[in-house]
């Protein structure tokens, strides 16, 4: 209860500040659309010379694509900007101001900043989803639909955590500027269907450096009859990923020496 | 003109880029590599989802290849770094000292760009290396392809700056460009041929795209490093090219004249 009211104050705060800059709020919503318009127009591009990419038809990759907006506008919405900060607080060592909190350090960094100007495009990339959702051909069925959005948001916490981890080197680095760039790199995997990738590749990004189950998962889940091996693999990484990145999270606060660089 | 500080300019961003020696080859090899793992792992599954051996005119080598020559060249196009060089120096006041320079603001960020093609150049040539062993040779590779490349890869260079010189200039009016600029990225890998071949387009498509800017971005050089354009075509291609450098030019002096008369040099 008590982080529930912490959060709705963070809520309070992120739309004040977010209105203080009208222009930007109208470009970055305006942004978001193009990036909806070129992901689909390459999509569509591709499937004038294919009927099948990665065993998805075109109207299957349409609700992945989605799938995809709707995970990222919620992880822009909820966590992106909290963990674009998160290196800065690190290296100036104004990580103090969180770690003297009488919270969750890790809550504090991780969902201080609501970026209420991504809301908007979260409501804009939900209206595209139920779109797909809508035009797709075959029948869906209430319940993988159900089971389709709750593996989404296991998925976007998935999002959260590999985002996490690939900063939280910044307590021993002096940049994390690469691993960013890395990470940036990786979410590419993550805005294509996960069916495309083959052999050892595809085992790494299901399992070590698991970005293809983001979105790809929940939309096999959606597809497949047999669901329920994809929905426990999803729940049994993301579950594993977290208690790792808890622990490097905690190694790094202990190895935090709170001097600036 | 003072040649030896536009000298100056340009040793020092090379030196600055080169300083963060890890950040660089982590960003330099394993963001590369991740790039073209998965246009790799699109092309295979784009050639077996429509079982033809051609498409577009490429078969799945000559498409790995383009797809591969499009993100080194990107690289020397794109240099994503200063993008927010210029918002930022009229965000924080920073543009006074520049106006005090006797070189145009303008050639100044141009020469940083041209000097943060440091890197860029070390990653194409590692690269482009071993890039023939691991996709092959492109059959019509000439050495007046890679001539005629080069020119079309510096003009794209001066395009891309000259494009995103007057959207950062917005600045002068607005909270944040960032994401204008962000646009401007996504609208042009798709029109400019970076996320797919421009003849992967429907014919109606590929004749505006021609007639637009962006496909001298990366098409273009592209499409003549690869042999794949006519020495009559490149020289259509590079008239279409400076002419839109031309254009751009006039609208980014008009917006920064417009801008820097109500530039009071305090800063956000």
């Amino acid at each position: 209860m008590r982080y529930l009211r912490l959060y709705a104050s963070f809520l309070r705060f992120s739309f004040s500040r977010a209105m203080e800059f009208r222009l930007d709020f109208g470009f970055r919503i305006v942004m978001d659309m193009v990036w909806y318009v070129v992901n689909f127009l390459f999509f569509w591009v591709l499937y004038r010379h294919t009927t099948l990419l990665g065993d998805w038809t075109y109207d299957q990759a349409m609700v992945f694509m989605g799938g995809v907006f709707v995970s990222d506008a919620l992880h822009m919405t909820i966590f992106s900007n909290n963990m674009w900060w998160l290196p800065f607080y690190i290296n100036k060592g104004d990580l103090d101001f969180y770690l003297v909190r009488p919270v969750s350090s890790l809550f504090f960094v991780s969902l201080r900043e609501f970026a209420a100007n991504s809301f908007v495009n979260l409501l804009m990339a939900s209206g595209v989803l139920v779109w797909a959702l809508a035009r797709y051909p075959g029948p869906l069925g209430v319940w993988p639909v159900a089971i389709f959005l709750g593996c989404l948001l296991v998925g976007l916490f998935l999002h959260y955590v590999l985002n996490l981890l690939f900063l939280l080197p910044a307590f021993w680095m002096h940049t994390s500027h690469g691993l960013r760039e890395i990470y940036f790199s990786l979410t590419e995997t993550m805005t294509r269907p996960a069916g495309i990738f083959t052999g050892w590749v595809r085992q790494v990004l299901v399992t070590v450096l698991p970005f293809a189950l983001i979105v790809s998962f929940p939309t096999r889940a959606l597809f497949e009859g047999n669901r329920w091996p994809v929905v426990l693999h999803l729940v049994g990484v993301t579950a594993a990923a977290f208690v790792f990145a808890l622990g490097v999270w905690r190694w790094g606060v202990r190895s935090y020496v709170s001097a600036s660089s | 003109m003072r040649w030896a500080v536009i000298r100056d300019l340009l040793t020092t961003e090379i030196r600055r880029r080169m300083s963060y020696r890890a950040d660089f080859w982590l960003s330099a090899f394993s963001a590369l590599a991740v790039r073209l793992a998965v246009v790799w792992f699109i092309v295979k599954a784009v050639f077996a989802g429509s079982g033809r051996p051609g498409i577009g005119g490429y078969d799945a080598q000559g498409m790995l290849v383009y797809y591969s020559a499009a993100i080194l060249v990107g690289k020397l196009v794109q240099t994503t770094e200063l993008e927010q060089g210029i918002s930022q120096d009229i965000y924080e006041g920073a543009l006074t000292r520049y106006l005090l320079y006797p070189v145009p603001y303008g050639v100044v960020k141009y020469v940083q760009q041209l000097g943060a093609l440091g890197p860029a150049i070390v990653q194409l040539v590692l690269f482009g290396a071993w890039l023939p062993f691991v996709v092959g040779i492109p059959r019509g590779f000439t050495a007046a392809g890679i001539a005629m490349g080069i020119g079309a890869i510096a003009v794209a260079n001066l395009l891309q700056f000259l494009i995103t010189f007057p959207i950062q200039l917005i600045a002068f009016w607005a909270d944040n460009v960032w994401s204008l600029m962000v646009m401007h990225r996504f609208a042009s890998a798709l029109l400019g041929g970076m996320l797919a071949p421009l003849s992967l387009f429907p014919d109606s498509a590929q004749r505006v795209l021609q007639a637009l800017p962006f496909r001298y971005l990366f098409a273009f050089p592209v499409e003549t490093l690869l042999g794949r354009i006519s020495a009559a075509e490149w020289c259509a291609g590079m008239v279409v090219a400076l002419a839109w450098c031309g254009m751009m030019a006039l609208v980014g002096r008009a917006v920064w004249r417009s801008g820097t008369y109500q530039y009071t040099g305090v800063g956000i």
